[in-house]
């Protein structure tokens, strides 16, 4: 017998074994070095056109400079940030609504937008918004405690492995401390998951390391 | 050491004077700690999951038979003989004085719990499932544990978290004796105990009510028990863990020298 007639078997087995390998390599390159990998990285579809820029943005910038807290309330009050209830945004889009303002000063697509707001409150029906900034199950971060860190206490500064890695002086204000990590909102149409800083463990224990505030494991998985 | 701010020394003492054996505590740590729910089957294969569970033994002769209970949870020992066999890290000592578990180290080789003499470790061979309804009432400061993973008992230490924040929002304090009872932020079986049998208190606080228990436990060891000024005792003593739970005698007045009616 030929040995020819058992290579070519033998090298579709072989290029198929070093495809997968090289799929899987490149896939854990690719996860580790993008966070979050393929595309996963990307802000979901929100069922409203939610402008940060108009809404947390200085006048300056054409905005109207809401607080970040003015809407997540829960932010200095408890773990998770929250996202408002439709109410929280009637309760200025009463006023601010297609009906009361004057065509020219918006788009149609702005006065769609805003409509639909109006609806959802009218109809009593809740904005399901999609979570753009997830951690998993076994973490739980509290908002409050890192506010509260960043916002009260004697000024001082601290050097912050953290953005450009240059020392803050504390105490910031609210919408600083939240820049800290999210990155500058007001000046974001749509928030990304990647638009701050990586939620990586790495990024945190940097953190707690440098400030001297603790990296019991316990302090984040319970 | 890794951090300055914390010195708290974690104990709870358990009066076995008071248990009834009600089971309260073990409904409480079940709802707050997200354990799946128990059913024929898991018991009959011992793999059921009670952090905090209520063992009953049998005393004396028909008619004078009496039903003895004790609660046994996670004895978070200093000398843990789990934390050794860890291949992994999983389970350590931190500052608290707790003996945690770290769910997401964890590979599931049991060793720990093979290890453990108390038995108050868990593996979780399925997926925890709850009924449709129940799905919204899970706890969401507790990791919802997956399959191939160990739980134990963790003094709550989400509630003794969630009030050390509370506290330091509120007037900027210390999470104390004091502060633990007015915020209700001891473990859940603690709070849920309805004759007070179980005691939970930082050791290292003057004020707290477990401090004396342990200092006499402390001072006096098993070989020493006689002298002991209290009631109090640890499970398995002579096996040298050093248990942060202490356990104090039933008073029998049908034995010894209570004879008084």
């Amino acid at each position: 017998m030929r040995p020819s007639a058992n290579i070519i078997p033998l090298a579709i087995v072989g290029l198929v074994v070093t495809g997968i390998v090289g799929f899987l390599v490149a896939i854990i390159f690719m996860s580790w070095f993008s966070n979050p990998p393929f595309g996963l990285g990307n802000a979901p579809a929100q069922p409203i056109d939610f402008p940060h820029t108009i809404h947390a943005g200085t006048v300056e910038e054409g905005g109207v400079g809401i607080s970040c807290e003015f809407c997540h309330r829960n932010v200095t009050e408890g773990a998770a940030a929250t996202v408002p209830a439709v109410e929280q945004c009637v309760f200025c889009h009463q006023q601010i609504s297609p009906e009361n303002l004057m065509a020219s000063s918006l788009s149609s697509v702005d006065q769609d937008e805003m409509q639909l707001v109006v609806d959802k409150f009218n109809d009593d029906d809740p904005i399901n918004w999609e979570r753009v900034h997830r951690i998993p199950d076994h973490v739980r971060f509290v908002h409050e405690a890192h506010i509260r860190f960043l916002t009260e206490g004697q000024p001082r500064t601290v050097a912050m492995p953290i953005g450009d890695g240059q020392p803050r002086e504390l105490p910031l204000s609210t919408q600083q401390a939240c820049s800290v990590c999210h990155g500058d909102v007001a000046s974001m149409n749509e928030v990304q998951p990647t638009s701050g800083q990586s939620l990586k463990m790495g990024t945190c224990v940097d953190c707690h390391r440098e400030l001297n505030v603790g990296t019991d494991c316990t302090i984040c998985h319970k | 050491m890794v951090t300055s701010r914390i010195d708290h020394k974690w104990g709870m003492v358990v009066d076995l004077d008071r248990c009834n054996g009600c089971q309260a505590c073990v409904v409480a740590c079940q709802v707050e700690n997200n354990l799946p729910i128990n059913d024929k089957n898991s018991f009959l294969q011992n793999r059921a999951y009670e952090w905090i569970r209520i063992e009953r033994y049998w005393e004396g002769d028909y008619p004078n038979i009496k039903a003895r209970f004790i609660p046994v949870m996670c004895q978070h020992c200093e000398n843990a003989p789990c934390e050794p066999v860890c291949p992994v890290f999983a389970t350590y000592r931190n500052d608290e004085g707790l003996n945690v578990q770290i769910y997401n180290r964890c590979v599931g080789t049991r060793y720990c719990i093979n290890n453990c003499p108390y038995q108050v470790r868990f593996f979780n061979y399925w997926h925890p499932n709850w009924p449709e309804r129940l799905q919204n009432q899970l706890n969401p400061d507790v990791t919802v544990r997956t399959r191939g993973i160990t739980e134990k008992c963790t003094f709550c230490i989400q509630r003794l978290r969630r009030g050390q924040i509370q506290v330091e929002r509120r007037n900027g304090g210390e999470l104390n004796d004091g502060t633990l009872k007015a915020g209700n932020h001891m473990p859940a079986c603690v709070q849920a105990c309805p004759t007070n049998a179980l005691v939970f208190g930082d050791q290292n606080d003057v004020h707290s009510p477990v401090k004396p228990y342990f200092e006499d436990v402390n001072k006096y060891n098993i070989h020493h028990e006689k002298e002991r000024k209290t009631r109090g005792y640890r499970v398995l003593e002579e096996m040298n863990t050093k248990p942060n739970v202490i356990y104090l005698k039933k008073v029998d007045p049908n034995l010894g020298d209570g004879h008084h009616g």
